[in-house]
C-alpha cells in the first residue's frame, strides 16, 4: 500500500470512530458541537500517558478512552439541562474551554504542541475502527438502541412509554465520550504530534456534519457520511478549498433535498433482502 | 377488606398561571370498570390525563393507583406501577417499524441490563418479538411487522397505538379519543377489541366524543365542565342530567327546553 | 394582574441598559484610577472592540430570538464585507470614486453581506417552510448555515487567497481628551454601532414590521393565524442580520486595517459568547455582553499578555447556559424560551 493511501486510510479510521462518538448522542436526539474538545482530551491524555508517564500503548489508549467517558458522563448532567440551540451552545462552549485550556497549559506544551514518542501502526486503527463500527451496529440493534431512536423521534412520548430518558441520554454521552476520546488517542499515537490549534471549532463542525449528513437513524449513517466526506475527495484527488467548497454545497443541497441524511431507516428497510424477497408475499404492503 | 379502586382522584387541582384548569376533581374507577370521561372542548379532559400519567405535576390533591399514591412519581414509574395511556394525536415513533413501536411498549418489563443490551433487532424469535407479533395478530393488525409505521393508514396507526399501550401489561389503560377519525366499522372493531381486553381484568378510562362508542363500551361516565366534575354515574343517565345538558347545550336552551316540557 | 407585569417588564427594560452603562463606566473609572493613561487607552480600544462584538452579537441574538435559529453564517457575512471591499479597492474598480473609494467599497461590502444573507434565507427557511412546516422546530437550518459557512469561506479562499490583506484608509485624525489619544474612526465606529443597534431596537418596538417579528418570535403558527405573513417577514430578519454583520465588518476593517478570509472566526465566537453572557434572545443583553467581552479582552491582554480571556469567557458561557440561560443581566428575551 502506498504511503499516501495509508495516510488516507488512517484519517478515515480516526474520523469514523470520531463520527460514531458524535453519532451516539445524535441518535438519542442530542446535538454535540463540542466534539473537538472530547477528541483533544483523548489525544492529550494518551499522548501524555504514553510519552511522559511511560505507560504501555494499549494502557494509554484505554485510559484515555476511560477518561473521556468520565468527562462525557460528567458533562452530560449540565448539558442535559439544556435543549436545542442551548445544547448546541453549551457543547460548543465546552469545546472552546478545552481548546483554551490546552493552549495555555505548559505541561502539555501549550501553543507549541506535544510530541508523542510512541507510535501505533495502521492495522491498529483499522482494527479499532472495525470494532467500533460493529459495536455501534450492535448497540443500535439492542433495546437500548431502540429507546435511543424512540427518544430521537418523540422524547415526551418516550417518557410516557416508561423509558428513562435521562439515563439513556447520559449513557449516550458516556459512550460518545469514550469513542471520541479513543479517536483522539489513536490520532495522537499515529501522528506522533498533537497541538491544541488542531482541535478547533471547525473540527467539531465537520464531524457533526459527517454524522448529520450521513444520517442519525441507523448505524450506517456515520459510515456513509465519513466515507462520503473523507474517502471520496481523496480518491478523486480533489484538494484544498475546492474540496471544502463542494462539501459545503453538498451540505446545503442535502438539507434541502434529503434532510434526514444519506442513509435513512426507510432506505434500509427498502433495501433489506428480506423485504426485497418478501414483496409479492401474502402480506405485501 | 374492600378491594381498592383501580384509580382514585382525591381533589385533583391544577393551575396554569393562576387559572385553575382542573379544580378539586374527585372520582373513583373500580377495578375492571370501563369508564368514559367526557365534557365539552376545553373542559380539562386531556389535562386530567396528563396529570394522571404524570406529564404535568398536580398543584393539589392526591392520585391513587390501586390505593397507592402516585402523584409524586415520575411518568415512567407510573407506567411501572401499572398505568398506561395513548395520545389524542397519534404519537407513534415515525422512524420505527410497527413491531419496534409495539416492542417499545414493553420497555418497563425489559429494562434490566441484560434485556437492554441484548440485540433485539437481530433476534427474530425472541420472546419480546413473539409477544409483540402475537398482540398484533390478536388486535387484527395485519401488516408486515417490519414496515415503517409512518406510511400506514390512520385507523391502523390508531390501533397500533392502543396495542403499544397494552404491552406494558397495565392494570389501568387510559385512551385519549381512541375512536376519533375512525370509520364506523373500525370503531365497532375497536370497541369489540377493548371489551375483550377488559374481560381480562383491565380497567379502562376513555376520553371520547363519539357518544355511541361511549354507550357501546362504557358502563360508567364521568363528565367534566370548566375543570370541574359535574356528573359521575351510569352512562345511560348522562343525557337526563340537567347540569350535563346545560354544559353541552348552554343554559338558555336548557331552560327553554325545560319550559317546553312543562308546557 | 396585567398592570403589575407591565411594570415589571418596563423595569427590566430599564435595568438592562443601566447595568450596561454602569459596568462600562465603572471599568473605565477603575482603569484610569489604577493604571493611568495606558490602561485608559486599553479601555478605549476595548470599547471599540466591544462595539463590534456587540453589533455581531445582536445579529446572532435576533435570529435566535425570532427564528430560534443559531445562524453560523454571521461570521462569514462579517468577513465577506471586508474581503469584498478589499477586492474592489485592490482590483482598481473604484478609481472613479477618487478619495472616497474606500467608503464606496465598504458600502458595497455591506450590500454583499445582505445579499449573501438573503441567499442563506432562500435555502434555509423559505425552502423548509414549504416542505416541513415550521422550520423553527428543526436543526436543519443550523446545519444548512454550517454548510454556507464552509461555502463562503472557501469561495473567498479560492478567489482571494488565504493571506491577510491591508485595507488602507486615507484618513487619520486623533482627538486628545484628558491626555488620552482617541482615534476619530474609533469614535465614529462606536457611534455607528450604537446608532445601528438603537435603530433596530426602535424598529422592533415601534414599527409594524417589528410587531410582526415579535409575534413570530412568540409562535410562528399563532403569528400566521393572526395574519402575519411569515413568508414575507422572515427575510427581514436576514436583511437585518446581513446589515448588522456587514456594518460590524466594515467598522472592523476601517479600524484595524486588516482583512482576511478568517477575520470573522474570532469575532464570531466572541460575539456568541457575548450573546450568551447577556442572555440569548435579548438585544440589550447582547449590547452589554459585547462591551464586557471587548473590555475584558483588551484589559487581559494588557495585564496577562495574550488572549487568556478566551478560556475564562467560554467557561463562564458554559456555566451561564446551564445554570442561568437568561444571562448575567436577567433581561427578558425578545423570543420565547421555546427550546
Amino acid at each position: 500500500m502506498s504511503g499516501y493511501l495509508a495516510g488516507v486510510l488512517a484519517i478515515f479510521c480516526i474520523n469514523l470512530i470520531f463520527a460514531y462518538g458524535i453519532f451516539v448522542t445524535a441518535a438519542a436526539g442530542q446535538i454535540n458541537l463540542g466534539g473537538a474538545g472530547f477528541q483533544a482530551i483523548g489525544a492529550y491524555a494518551a499522548g501524555w500517558l504514553a510519552g511522559q508517564a511511560g505507560l504501555p500503548i494499549a494502557a494509554s489508549i484505554m485510559t484515555a478512552a476511560l477518561i473521556t467517558a468520565l468527562v462525557g458522563l460528567l458533562i452530560s448532567f449540565p448539558a442535559l439541562r439544556t435543549r436545542g440551540v442551548y445544547m448546541v451552545l453549551a457543547t460548543f462552549a465546552f469545546g472552546e474551554v478545552v481548546a483554551g485550556f490546552l493552549l495555555h497549559t505548559d505541561v502539555f506544551g501549550g501553543a507549541m504542541g506535544m510530541v508523542v514518542p510512541l507510535h501505533v501502526d495502521l492495522w491498529v486503527l483499522v482494527l479499532a475502527a472495525t470494532f467500533v463500527t460493529l459495536l455501534m451496529f450492535f448497540l443500535m440493534a439492542t433495546r437500548l438502541g431502540l429507546a435511543m431512536r424512540a427518544i430521537n423521534d418523540d422524547e415526551d412520548a418516550s417518557v410516557v412509554m416508561g423509558v428513562n430518558v435521562r439515563a439513556v441520554q447520559v449513557a449516550a454521552f458516556t459512550i460518545g465520550g469514550a469513542l471520541t476520546g479513543l479517536s483522539g488517542a489513536l490520532y495522537a499515537l499515529n501522528f506522533g504530534f498533537v497541538e491544541a490549534q488542531y482541535f478547533n471549532a471547525l473540527l467539531s463542525i465537520y464531524v457533526l456534519l459527517y454524522v448529520l449528513i450521513g444520517g442519525t437513524q441507523t448505524a450506517w449513517g456515520p459510515l456513509a457520511g465519513t466515507v462520503f466526506f473523507t474517502m471520496l475527495p481523496e480518491l478523486f484527488r480533489v484538494g484544498g478549498s475546492a474540496r471544502y467548497l463542494i462539501f459545503g454545497i453538498v451540505i446545503v443541497l442535502m438539507m434541502a433535498l434529503r434532510p434526514e441524511g444519506i442513509v435513512t431507516r426507510a432506505l434500509i428497510s427498502r433495501l433489506s433482502p428480506r423485504r426485497l424477497f418478501a414483496t409479492g408475499g401474502a402480506r405485501g404492503n | 377488606m374492600a378491594i381498592e379502586p383501580a384509580l382514585t382522584l382525591e381533589g385533583v387541582t391544577k393551575r396554569f398561571g393562576g387559572l385553575a384548569v382542573t379544580q378539586d376533581i374527585r372520582f373513583e374507577v373500580p377495578v375492571g370498570a370501563r369508564t368514559a370521561l367526557i365534557g365539552p372542548n376545553g373542559a380539562g379532559k386531556t389535562t386530567l390525563f396528563n396529570l394522571i400519567s404524570g406529564v404535568y405535576k398536580i398543584d393539589g390533591g392526591r392520585i391513587l393507583l390501586d390505593g397507592r399514591p402516585i402523584q409524586a412519581l415520575p411518568p415512567r414509574k407510573r407506567v411501572r406501577a401499572g398505568l398506561s395511556r395513548s395520545f389524542q394525536n397519534i404519537r407513534l415513533m415515525p422512524h420505527l417499524s410497527v413491531v419496534e413501536n409495539i416492542m417499545l411498549g414493553q420497555h418497563t418489563l425489559a429494562s434490566d441490563i441484560g434485556s437492554l443490551l441484548s440485540p433485539l433487532a437481530w433476534q427474530r424469535r425472541s420472546k419480546w418479538r413473539t409477544q409483540a407479533e402475537d398482540s398484533m395478530r390478536r388486535a387484527g393488525i395485519d401488516v408486515d411487522p417490519d414496515a415503517p409505521v409512518s406510511g400506514l393508514p390512520y385507523g391502523l396507526r390508531k390501533k397500533i397505538e392502543v396495542v403499544r399501550a397494552l404491552m406494558s401489561r397495565p392494570r389501568l389503560l387510559m385512551l385519549d379519543e381512541p375512536a376519533a377519525g375512525l370509520n364506523p366499522r373500525e370503531t365497532a372493531e375497536l370497541s369489540a377489541f377493548l371489551k375483550s381486553v377488559a374481560w381480562e381484568g383491565l380497567t379502562l378510562l376513555v376520553v371520547e366524543h363519539d357518544m355511541s362508542f361511549v354507550h357501546d363500551l362504557c358502563d360508567r361516565t364521568v363528565v367534566l365542565n370548566f375543570g370541574r366534575l359535574i356528573y359521575d354515574g351510569p352512562t345511560h343517565g348522562v343525557q337526563d342530567d340537567s347540569q350535563v345538558r346545560e354544559a353541552y347545550l348552554g343554559s338558555r336552551r336548557v331552560a327553554a327546553q325545560g319550559a317546553g316540557h312543562v308546557a | 394582574m396585567s398592570d403589575s407585569t407591565d411594570i415589571a417588564v418596563a423595569r427590566m427594560r430599564l435595568r438592562a441598559p443601566v447595568i450596561a452603562v454602569v459596568v462600562t463606566l465603572v471599568m473605565i473609572a477603575l482603569g484610569i484610577a489604577l493604571g493611568g493613561k495606558v490602561i485608559a487607552h486599553q479601555v478605549v480600544s476595548g470599547l471599540l472592540l466591544g462595539s463590534i462584538y456587540m453589533t455581531v452579537a445582536v445579529a446572532f441574538t435576533l435570529t435566535i430570538g425570532v427564528l430560534n435559529f443559531l445562524n453560523f453564517t454571521i461570521p462569514t457575512l462579517f468577513m465577506l464585507t471586508g474581503m469584498a471591499a478589499w477586492g474592489l479597492l485592490s482590483g482598481g474598480y473604484l478609481t472613479l470614486a477618487g478619495r472616497g473609494a474606500w467608503l464606496v467599497a465598504l458600502a458595497v461590502g455591506v450590500v454583499a453581506a445582505v445579499a449573501a444573507s438573503l441567499l442563506v434565507e432562500r435555502f434555509t427557511f423559505r425552502y423548509l417552510k414549504m416542505k416541513h412546516g415550521d422550520a423553527t422546530e428543526h436543526a436543519i437550518p443550523l446545519v444548512s448555515s454550517l454548510g454556507f459557512l464552509i461555502i463562503f469561506e472557501n469561495l473567498v479562499l479560492i478567489a482571494m487567497g488565504s493571506d491577510s490583506q491591508r485595507f488602507a484608509v486615507p484618513f487619520r485624525a486623533d482627538l486628545h481628551v484628558a491626555g488620552i489619544v482617541v482615534g476619530v474612526p474609533q469614535l465614529v465606529s462606536c457611534a455607528m454601532a450604537v446608532a445601528v443597534v438603537a435603530a433596530l431596537s426602535f424598529v422592533l418596538k415601534r414599527t409594524k414590521i417589528g410587531r410582526a417579528l415579535r409575534t413570530i418570535a412568540e409562535n410562528p403558527d399563532t403569528a400566521s393565524l393572526l395574519g402575519v405573513d411569515v413568508g414575507r417577514v422572515v427575510p427581514v430578519v436576514f436583511i437585518l442580520t446581513g446589515l448588522l454583520s456587514g456594518v460590524a465588518g466594515a467598522l472592523f476593517t476601517v479600524n484595524y486595517g486588516d482583512v482576511s478570509p478568517f477575520m470573522g472566526d474570532n469575532v464570531g465566537t466572541k460575539a456568541i459568547a457575548a450573546m450568551v453572557l447577556g442572555g440569548v434572545g435579548s438585544i440589550w443583553g447582547a449590547i452589554a455582553g459585547g462591551l464586557v467581552v471587548g473590555l475584558a479582552e483588551t484589559l487581559s491582554i494588557q495585564f496577562f499578555g495574550g488572549d487568556s480571556v478566551a478560556m475564562t469567557v467560554w467557561g463562564l458561557v458554559l456555566v451561564i447556559i446551564v445554570l442561568r440561560p437568561k444571562g448575567l443581566f436577567g433581561v427578558a428575551a425578545i423570543g420565547k424560551g421555546k427550546m
